[in-house]
């Protein structure tokens, strides 16, 4: 008798299935290094195995790296084409394939949304081609045991829309990124006389633009003045501020009140006080985690999508990629409200919550596949969790109880003083029923103000005024945050790529910092883009392609045509940069064949040079050199191989720079100079 | 005149477009001064500071 194989996208999810299938008694068992459970249920034998995320990926079979037009693209094993790809995965698939050979039926148990069914295709395809269509699928949105066990009881062959839309997705990206790099790395070899490689992907290239206007715009800006007056009033009941008239835009106008005001006493004219009902806020959907998570504690939209990910894989949380802003009842919100109240104090809100019988608010956006994210009130196996991950829970399940929350409700009163014929205005708001807002608790922004008792026509002292002077200031820079939110309102990218889209921009060295900041290198790519391949910059396009390939997700339309006419606009864009007889023209914006990297800050050695994190040509490894090796500058210091090395200001023994290395889970930081006298202490205290 | 790129030109208009609304401000403001007032400005732009320079270097 054969057996059923079911693949999974990540061992821990091969470990829960198995566990939650088998009632705890499946047997693992080794194949080359690599674990495999086995178990019987109902008479059937199964044996569940895993990958580690993509394992195939698309490659271009001639290897020319400068060639293009390039669209006889093939898909390979990950290890094949992607040097980073680790042998324990190369290993992973290896098992797949010789137990795909001789099984009976297979599953595919990987997570339901366009990625994992992509991978879950691929590996059955090319393991026992055929079975990727007789595949079964298993549908879940938490890794709890109730919800596999429903989930392997029905079981259907849904899925193959987002296999196809999956696989097209990859296959535009793949020829996009390929052929554009390639003629913008000839088109900057033409206009530069210098070698030098430039990638950008089609979702890079709009994210780069809105990040370069944005750019363009600080850079171009020039205050104005303007003027605002205040003043210190004193009644019955206490002494406040209020503000006159919003901006003066003539200081001598800002100076006349001040004139008319001085020593005299004002009168409240009007007093109005509004109560404002505020709704919960919706369900979290991936890009509302990210922005909360950016909101609390800082986050990076990927640090988030991490930590999220290992929390679904803990069984703690629901699918973290999702769009959805629903919580439909089928999750079970009693038995879930019921697990908090009983975990502790921490959540004891959830007793209330259900004492009350409420239902949750719903918000507008919908998945097909997964319903927003919500707790599923489970044991953490180890009973901890790192700091970040206990964040992130702690804001999801608040979260998921603030959406039961009646509305709050708040008074906004706003009170007018006359002075000499001069208005201000005293305005604050302050709540009166916390609603939904306690069950969110610290993550509930509120802010109350304190507003003292004015009765229409009391008199009141002017005890001060003052004019200050200020400045218009220049729109603010993107954070991650709120460069993901730009990307979801423009419908670019997907909840599980643009965390990532920004990360790359970041790791080329086309922007950096916190608030992020466009470096020159960036500007460059981005003149280049516009002068050479405008398509690239056009949002509208890649929000036309992405919502093409969401119908094919959806079985309303074949990938076919999709796939075409990109792969038709491609070719016309190339076709339109040979005829270009500008290509050659210079840039303006800084040196795009300047050496790639991060600047770390002055070199100490030359003090004309800066220090810069660079890739060697010869090996491939990374260490600091001085952006004036060329003039002689020969300093230069090693880095660590592994890990993300981000600038972490100046060392306070030897004032090289100091460089923060992200590997694991505990960063450290490093001085990079290799004759610190810090060095032999090996965590500088930072 | 110096000739600059498309960017510092962009620049240098606003440069030249916001001085009626400094003057308008303050009432009375001196070109040299607006200049030196707008180069110490923090919130001031990085191509603007530098065509700032350019500008007070050709008077």
């Amino acid at each position: 008798m054969g057996y059923t194989l079911v693949v999974c996208e990540k061992p821990d999810a091969a470990k829960k299935i198995s566990e939650a299938l088998s009632g705890g008694k499946a047997q693992r068992f080794m194949v080359e290094g690599v674990t495999v459970h086995k178990f019987a249920k109902d008479g059937e034998n199964y044996v569940v195995a895993s990958v580690q995320g993509h394992v195939y990926g698309l490659s271009d079979p001639f290897k020319e790296r400068s060639v293009y037009p390039s669209f006889d693209t093939e898909w390979y094993p990950l290890n094949l084409v992607e040097k980073s790809t680790r042998a324990r995965a190369a290993r992973r698939l290896e098992v797949v394939n010789r137990l795909a050979r001789f099984a009976a039926k297979f599953v595919n148990a990987c997570d339901y949304d366009v990625e994992g069914e992509t991978i879950g295709f691929n590996v059955l395809r090319y393991a026992r081609p055929g079975s990727e269509h007789s595949a079964l699928r298993a549908k879940f949105s938490t890794l709890t045991t109730e919800e596999l066990n429903v989930a392997f009881g029905r079981l259907d062959k849904g899925g193959a829309g987002l296999a196809r839309a999956g696989r097209a997705r990859h296959l535009i990206d793949f020829a996009w990124g390929v052929n554009m790099s390639r003629m913008l790395t000839r088109s900057v070899n033409e206009r530069t006389k210098r070698y030098r490689t430039i990638s950008v992907g089609r979702v890079q290239g709009p994210t780069l633009s809105f990040l370069t206007s944005r750019e363009r715009e600080i850079r171009e800006f020039v205050p104005v003045p303007y003027w605002k007056v205040h003043g210190r009033f004193g009644g019955e009941n206490g002494e406040f501020d209020a503000e006159c008239g919003g901006r003066f835009l003539v200081k001598a106008e800002a100076l006349r009140v001040l004139d008319d005001c001085v020593g005299r006493e004002s009168t409240a004219v009007r007093s109005a006080s509004v109560a404002v009902s505020v709704m919960p806020p919706p369900p979290l959907n991936t890009g509302d985690l990210q922005k909360e998570a950016y909101r609390a504690f800082g986050f990076s939209p990927s640090k988030t999508l991490m930590a999220a990910e290992r929390l679904y894989l803990s069984g703690l949380i629901s699918y973290p990629r999702t769009a959805s802003q629903k919580l439909p009842p089928t999750i079970g919100y009693n038995s879930i409200l019921r697990r908090l109240a009983e975990s502790g104090r921490r959540f004891e809100d959830a007793s209330e919550i259900l004492r009350s019988e409420s239902k949750p608010v719903q918000g507008l956006k919908e998945d097909y596949a997964h319903p927003a994210i919500y707790p599923t009130a489970g044991r953490h196996p180890s009973g901890t969790l790192d700091a970040g991950e206990d964040a992130l829970y702690d804001i999801i399940v608040r979260r998921f109880m603030a959406a039961f929350g009646p509305p709050a409700r708040q008074e906004v009163l706003k009170v007018d003083f006359e002075v000499e014929g001069h208005t201000f205005r005293l305005q604050g708001k302050r709540t009166v029923f916390l609603g939904w807002m306690k069950y969110y608790g610290k993550y509930s922004a509120r802010r109350d103000d304190v507003l003292p008792k004015i009765s229409v026509g009391e008199k009141l002292k002017v005890l001060d005024l003052k004019v200050t002077e200020r400045f218009e200031e220049p729109p603010p820079r993107f954070s991650e945050s709120t460069l993901l939110e730009k990307m979801e309102n423009e419908s670019i990218g997907t909840k599980s790529t643009r965390a990532g889209v920004i990360s790359t921009l970041i790791r080329r060295g086309y922007v950096g910092g916190t608030r992020l900041t466009v470096t020159d290198l960036g500007l460059s790519v981005a003149e280049l883009i516009q002068e050479s391949a405008p398509m690239l910059a056009s949002a509208e396009l890649t929000a036309v392609i992405e919502k093409s390939l969401d119908e094919v997700e959806e079985g309303k339309a074949s990938d076919v045509p999709i796939v075409r006419d990109a792969l038709k606009s491609i070719a016309d864009q190339l076709v339109r940069f040979e005829e270009d007889e500008r290509r050659d023209v210079p840039l303006v914006v800084g040196d795009v064949s300047a050496p790639p990297g991060v600047t770390l800050g002055k070199c100490p050695i030359c003090k004309s040079g800066e220090l810069r994190i660079v890739k060697s040509g010869r090996t491939g490894k990374r260490f600091v050199g001085c952006s004036a090796y060329g003039s002689g500058c020969r300093a230069s210091a090693p880095l660590p191989q592994r890990g993300t090395v981000r600038p972490f200001g100046a060392c306070q023994e030897c004032s090289w720079p100091v460089v923060r290395v992200m590997l694991g889970r505990r960063p450290w930081s490093l001085c990079v100079n290799p004759a610190c006298p810090a060095k032999g202490r090996k965590k500088i205290g930072l | 005149m110096t000739e600059v790129c498309v960017y510092h030109q962009e620049a240098m208009d606003r440069v030249k477009a916001a001085y009626p609304l400094w003057v308008k401000a303050y009432g009375r403001l001196e070109w040299k001064d607006y200049l030196d007032s707008v180069k110490r400005n923090v919130q001031t732009g990085q191509w603007v500071r530098e065509i700032v320079t350019l500008l007070e270097g050709t008077g």
